[in-house]
């Protein structure tokens, strides 16, 4: 096996193809503007340089192949790119975190596969092999995780933890309502606008906006309006089909493996070493129906996904339980063991809106009425804000810290205490006179937008907390370590 | 559970004397830059107004000048740590205050920095590096010298102490 599976290899040769459509329609349209920029000679020379260019980019596009070898040894793969400036990546089986195996729609019509090496570095892209041949990849994928590149074991042998079935799955699509189809429309016809083709300021003059509401009249604009409704549902259940269809959960021998995609097929390894936190969540209308999704953050994740990895996009809660003591994460505590925020943080979060609507509904007694409609706005903002503060609340159990929140999006983070990095308390300048106090269990991976973080605590309760986290992550520690 | 004391009796140590010099000297450099603009506005723009000349400039200095000598003392007053039993507690901030905890055990490195006007004074920062996301590098500054690389050496040492 040794001598034969150390010769170097290169990739399957339909990467090319992969290549070349990604570079040659960018080096094709480069090289056309160029020309039309330099000379307005006609399409002549127009095509002559788009020719040149694209020939260049096909060019490219082989000597990358050509220096790109990998060799897949006993103990370690070693990787060897670069056309010009070589690199030489040695990675050693032991290191190897996992092996995702991605296929897009081009790589399934010739029987191939990327294959995505994670040893858990900061690196994005640590390993990366695109494309080989699909079984190479399952062998590849088997001797790494075995240590010899037997049968691959069955992953219908796997225990399945969540699967959804063609109905859940439109189900679901209809609550990924999406108008993203109108931006990508938008997009384009601003690439146009740029390259002078077409003047959208031109287009869009109020004018014209208000010549066409006169023309078209109420009954042809709530049927645009009807239509692009429909259209969004339609984009929102196709954008899901494509990515959830065929979603498989099950447990592997490191971790959670999922399998999804109608078009392009992915299979991942959420490993549970290195999940930090876990996140149920649910928006407005599918959480009326009694629908959530729960990811696990992790550590050295795909940086695409924010360091988020879905485990189950569209389920009952019922349905999430398992998949958390899968991963070894506890289950949410009932409602009523969460603590809520003091009455003093009211102060701070509604006090503002309910001040200025006051002051608006003065201003629109004694000298503008108009102000009224403010004063309404104000008020129902200050409604929103009562939600919020009422949503907002957290928990303690014997293993980690739960923290709930959000408006139109519920989230609920649990935060085993041993994967606590730092416990910050902090007081901004209106908190401070008030009392109050935020609290942040800082951990790995976590994304800088969504932290679970505590706001508008008690200040004497934070820091109360803070201390009691500290022993429960001293704590939590030394129980790993035993067990382990 | 009761292992560590309460938050509210732990004293905290303040920095170093010198890092009010140190802080006082940064404030001073960091208002020279509204003062050229006022100086800049009152010989330019404002020349030709009915504004007696110097009305700017003089207010932006006096403010400068209040501001160097009040801000510093507050900011230094602000800082303080306690290196507890297996962690360091650092809490700092004017306008926000936070106090920030690091486990010993989280540290993945450790820096000792010193810039042109902390190396004039003879005091440097002491950087923890964990893998978390805002808490990702916790500064300390105003140590002296000499205590920051013993500071330093002490937690490298309890950190291989733990994987040991």
């Amino acid at each position: 096996m040794s001598d034969q599976a150390a010769t170097p290899r290169r990739l399957h040769p339909a990467t090319l193809i992969g290549r070349s459509l990604q570079i040659v329609p960018q080096m094709l349209g480069g090289g056309a503007a160029y020309a039309a920029v330099i000379a307005r000679e006609g399409w002549g020379r127009v095509l002559l340089f788009a020719a040149l260019a694209g020939l260049i980019g096909l060019g490219t596009a082989l000597l990358a192949w050509w220096r790109f070898r990998y060799t897949v040894g006993a103990g370690e793969i070693v990787i060897e790119s670069g056309v010009l400036r070589r690199q030489r990546r040695i990675i050693p089986y032991d290191r190897v975190q996992d092996i995702a195996i991605e296929r897009r729609l081009l790589a399934r019509l010739f029987g191939t596969a990327k294959v995505k090496i994670e040893t858990g570095g900061s690196a994005a892209d640590e390993g990366s092999l695109d494309m080989i041949a699909l079984a190479d990849a399952h062998a590849l994928r088997d001797l790494i995780r075995h240590g010899s590149a037997g049968p691959a074991p069955a992953a219908g042998a796997e225990p399945v933890l969540f699967e959804m079935k063609l109905g859940r799955l439109l189900h679901s699509g209809l609550f990924n309502f999406s108008l993203l189809f109108l931006a990508a429309i938008f997009a384009v016809l601003q690439y146009l606008d740029q390259f002078g083709l077409i003047d959208l300021w031109e287009w869009f003059t109020p004018e014209r906006a208000g010549a066409a509401a006169g023309i078209v009249g109420l009954r042809a604009t709530l049927m645009v309006i009807g239509l692009l409704v429909l259209l969004g549902v339609v984009a929102g259940v196709a954008r899901t089909v494509a990515r959830d269809f065929g979603f498989r959960l099950s447990r592997s021998e490191a971790g959670l493996r999922r399998r999804r995609g109608l078009i392009t097929l992915s299979e991942v390894v959420i490993p549970i070493r290195r999940a930090q936190v876990a996140l149920i969540e649910s928006s407005l209308p599918a959480r009326w129906f009694g629908w959530y999704r729960l990811s696990f953050q992790t550590l050295g994740a795909d940086r695409r996904e924010g360091g988020v990895q879905v485990a189950a996009p569209f389920a009952r809660l019922e349905e999430l339980l398992p998949i958390l003591a899968e991963a070894g994460f506890p289950a949410p505590p009932p409602p009523d063991r969460f603590a809520h925020l003091s009455r003093r943080a009211l102060l701070r979060r509604v006090g503002p809106y309910l001040l200025a609507g006051a002051a608006a509904a003065l201003a629109a007694l004694l000298i503008e009425p108009r102000a009224g409609y403010a004063a309404g706005g104000l008020l129902v903002l200050a409604l929103l804000a009562l939600q919020r503060w009422r949503s907002h609340a957290y928990a303690l159990d014997e293993r980690a810290l739960f923290v709930a929140g959000g408006l139109v999006k519920r989230r609920l983070w649990t935060i085993p205490f041993e994967r606590a990095q730092t416990i910050s308390v902090s007081r901004g300048p209106v908190q401070h006179p008030l009392r109050l106090a935020n609290l942040l269990l800082d951990t790995a991976g976590a994304s800088l937008m969504r932290m679970p973080e505590i706001v508008d605590l008690d200040g004497a309760d934070a820091e109360v907390l803070a201390d009691r986290l500290l022993g429960l992550f001293y704590d939590a520690r030394a129980r790993t370590a035993i067990s382990l | 559970m009761e292992g560590n004391d309460p938050a509210a009796e732990r004293v905290m140590t303040p920095l170093h004397p010198n890092q009010l010099k140190v802080l006082r000297v940064r404030t001073a450099i960091a208002m020279l830059f509204p003062l050229v603009l006022a100086v800049g506005l009152d010989l330019g723009p404002l020349r030709e107004t009915a504004l007696p000349l110097g009305l700017v400039a003089g207010a932006a200095a006096l403010l400068a000048l209040a501001a160097t000598l009040v801000l510093p003392a507050r900011r230094y007053r602000a800082w303080g740590y306690a290196e507890a039993g297996d962690e360091l507690h650092v809490s700092h901030g004017l306008l926000v205050r936070v106090r920030t905890i690091v486990p010993f055990g989280r540290v993945q490195h450790i820096d000792v920095a010193q810039g042109p006007v902390e190396r004039r004074y003879g005091v440097a920062t002491l950087i923890l590096h964990t893998a978390g996301t805002r808490g990702a590098a916790v500064p300390l500054p105003g140590l002296a010298q000499p205590d920051a690389e013993r500071m330093r050496d002490r937690i490298r040492a309890k950190i291989r102490q733990g994987l040991a």
